[in-house]
């Protein structure tokens, strides 16, 4: 390879790792060059607060994809827990009213939900795309059958202001979704489940031979995708004061969408937490960009299309791509 | 096609309330009097619907039930789940159980499918009456007797009675933004119609600032929302939203920007939680609908038929193709609404019929 070349590579390099972020940036100067308001205060805090249940839920589902697995229980896991929190706090169904304990229940429920998402995937040996997509109508189900089809109205204000509440002028899920990140931050670069998640993604087989426990790390992975999962149900819960069995339509796509617009590679082993960060961003600015603009709704679908299919051509890895599928 | 139901048109309590009544006026025989047993004996009824998940056609579902308890016939509710393919599988497995002697009340998942689910029903001997989809060209009398009747709302009147209620909540001046459901759905196109009628019926005084579809979903109408509040700020004096679902979403957003109460938002569907915000003042009004009529009147009908109460060839087009009633609910009116709850009365067939079907261009 003359040095020319590898020159060359190193700035391709570069460029696809930055290329998210130019994405997010090249986005905000063309939507604010629109729309002035778009940089106000107010309109920040409004993003956040769109952006704050997909980051929670993209931080479990980025260490997912990181394996090279894939989590389609997002719909069901969040459903369930934001039915369940809604009728342990003060509701219009029942008595019960335990307040803010129905956070850790919630969170336990996502996790026992992502447990066996992982133990199924591992212990009967079925692709992950499976075993979730049926554990996620497992747990639309339940939420179904718990409520019959009807809706559960919270009226505890103290859980709402999970969502509601402000702290420094900016709401309270945002703040969740930045501890969110920063847990996950941390569980991807400084433990070495964190390291485990990048060597079975890149290579299982090499990963084994090196003697990584991977069945209990996939296990583990999916009961923290749970957990995260549960934490999302309880912000759409307090946000909307309510739960039901439809709360989280759409979530799914979103979730992936973000992930990979963001970067990180559905073929496992590269991305992080951070590239979905800024994923999510991009998802949202466009989304509240396109009504600044005021572009036409006929047309706003296909420019997140080709959006998506814009980010991940220039985030795409293709030194490692053997064969596209 | 009716996704748009994302709430319950009725409180859970009260309407379980009702329906045990009913269900005990049934079993004391006051419902259908005449009725010769041997007439229906051997019948089974079915409601078909998109999904128990959301609160219409959960209540839509229940409707069917206490019907069939009240006249002693099997009851069995089919789900397409959103999917045309199994809505028809599962009916066509019904008909060869029950071989042919099926009253069946459906919701067809997309209009192509009532042509289909009709002919079947009518192959088998059995009974069918379809809510909401049809092809316009797909008419009852053209398949006498099995093919009774088809019900639906009329999405343009009513969204038109919404919209006015919500101009006249900020003082019929102003700029409104509005919601929409998927684009191609019919009701999407009729409500949106009717708020274009009522916003040109006011000679310039309010305007549309920027109209978004927000698919039915309650996530997309508060990512709007907030994005409008960027957008337009104090320019934006009411929210219309094609349904409570929607409205709920932008009302939540108007929440976290302190505007809830300040900026009146109406809804379709009539909803609990739209009630509730009716009755907070955050809502201007909604439309309440009327799903455990829809359930049990669908059945009622063909039974009637079946029963010889009736004979549904003789009957006029406007009891075969007719709109059900939507009631307008505002702070005015929320107190006697939620006191006296609509009732389905079993023997008044065509009671809450409002005309027959218009099919506009």
């Amino acid at each position: 390879m003359t040095a020319g070349s590898a020159r060359t590579s190193a700035s391709a390099e570069r460029l696809r790792q930055w290329a998210p972020l130019l994405v997010l940036a090249g986005l905000c100067v063309l939507i604010g060059f629109f729309n002035t308001n778009f940089y106000s205060f107010g309109n920040l805090v409004r993003l956040l607060n769109s952006a704050a249940i997909p980051i929670v839920l993209c931080m479990g589902a980025t260490f997912i994809i990181l394996m090279g697995s894939i989590d389609l229980s997002v719909e069901g896991v969040v459903a369930l827990c934001a039915v369940i929190a809604s009728l342990l706090v003060a509701n219009d169904v029942n008595q019960v009213a335990i307040g803010l304990a129905a956070v850790p229940v919630a969170l336990a429920l996502g996790g026992a939900m992502g447990f066996a998402n992982g133990w199924l995937h591992i212990k009967l040996k079925t692709p992950s795309f499976m075993t979730t997509l049926g554990m996620g109508f497992v747990g639309l189900g339940i939420a179904t059958a718990i409520l019959a089809g009807l809706t559960v109205r919270i009226s505890d204000q103290t859980f709402r202001y999970l969502s509601l509440g402000r702290v420094f002028g900016i709401p309270m899920a945002v703040w969740i979704a930045l501890a969110s990140f920063i847990v996950a931050y941390v569980i991807q670069e400084r433990t070495r489940f964190g390291r485990w998640i990048y060597a079975i993604g890149t290579d299982e087989v090499t990963a084994r031979q090196a003697g990584i426990p991977i069945e209990r790390t996939r296990i583990l992975a999916f009961t923290l995708a749970g957990v995260f999962a549960g934490m999302a149900g309880v912000l759409a819960a307090a946000q909307f004061g309510q739960g039901c069995a439809l709360i989280a339509n759409g979530r799914l796509f979103t979730t992936v969408a973000a992930i990979v617009v963001g970067g990180t590679a559905l073929s496992g082993g590269v991305g992080s937490v951070v590239n979905s960060v800024i994923g999510v961003l991009i998802v949202v600015v466009l989304a509240n960009g396109m009504v600044l603009m005021g572009i036409q709704p006929y047309v706003q679908q296909g420019v997140q299309g080709l959006l998506i299919i814009a980010a991940v051509a220039l985030a795409l890895d293709r030194s490692r791509l053997a064969v596209v599928k | 096609m009716s996704d748009f139901f994302k709430g319950g048109a009725m409180r859970r309590r009260t309407f379980l309330k009702g329906a045990a009544g009913l269900a005990a006026a049934g079993a004391a025989g006051m419902t259908f009097p005449g009725l010769a047993r041997a007439q229906t004996e051997g019948w089974t009824l079915a409601n078909s619907l998109r999904s128990v998940a959301n609160p219409y056609h959960a209540t839509f579902a229940k409707g069917g039930e206490d019907f069939a308890k009240s006249v002693g016939l099997p009851y069995e509710v089919l789900v397409t789940e959103g999917n045309s393919e199994k809505g028809i599988a599962d009916i066509k497995a019904l008909l060869q159980r029950t071989g042919g002697k099926l009253i069946l009340n459906v919701d067809p998942n997309d209009s192509p499918d009532a042509r289909v689910i009709v002919e079947e029903v009518k192959k088998a001997g059995g009974y069918v009456v379809t809510q909401w989809n049809k092809p316009d060209d797909l008419h009852p009398w053209d398949f006498d007797p099995n093919y009774v009747a088809h019900m639906s709302f009329d999405g343009v009147p009513t969204a038109e009675a919404i919209a006015n209620a919500l101009f006249s909540a900020f003082g019929g001046e102003g700029g409104i933004v509005a919601l929409g459901g998927i684009l191609s759905n019919v009701p999407a196109i009729e409500r949106k119609l009717g708020l274009d009628n009522a916003i040109a019926k006011t000679g310039g005084k309010v305007t549309l600032l920027d109209f978004q579809p927000a698919d039915w979903n309650e996530q997309k109408a508060f990512d709007i929302m907030q994005a409008w509040l960027t957008r337009f700020g104090d320019q934006v004096k009411g929210v219309f939203a094609a349904n409570d679902g929607m409205g709920m979403g932008a009302l939540e957003a108007l929440r976290q920007n302190g505007l809830a109460g300040q900026v009146p938002v109406v809804g379709i569907d009539g909803i609990d939680a739209a009630l509730a915000a009716v009755e907070a003042g955050e809502f201007a009004g909604t439309v309440a609908w009327d799903p455990t009529w829809t359930g049990s009147m669908g059945l009622a009908i063909p039974l009637a038929h079946v029963a010889g109460k009736i004979d549904i060839a003789k009957e006029p087009k406007e009891h075969r193709e007719f709109y059900g009633t939507g009631i307008i609910v505002t702070k005015d009116n929320i107190a006697e609404y939620k006191a006296n709850p609509p009732k389905v009365d079993y023997n008044d067939l065509w009671g809450k019929a409002t005309g027959q079907i218009q099919y506009r261009g």
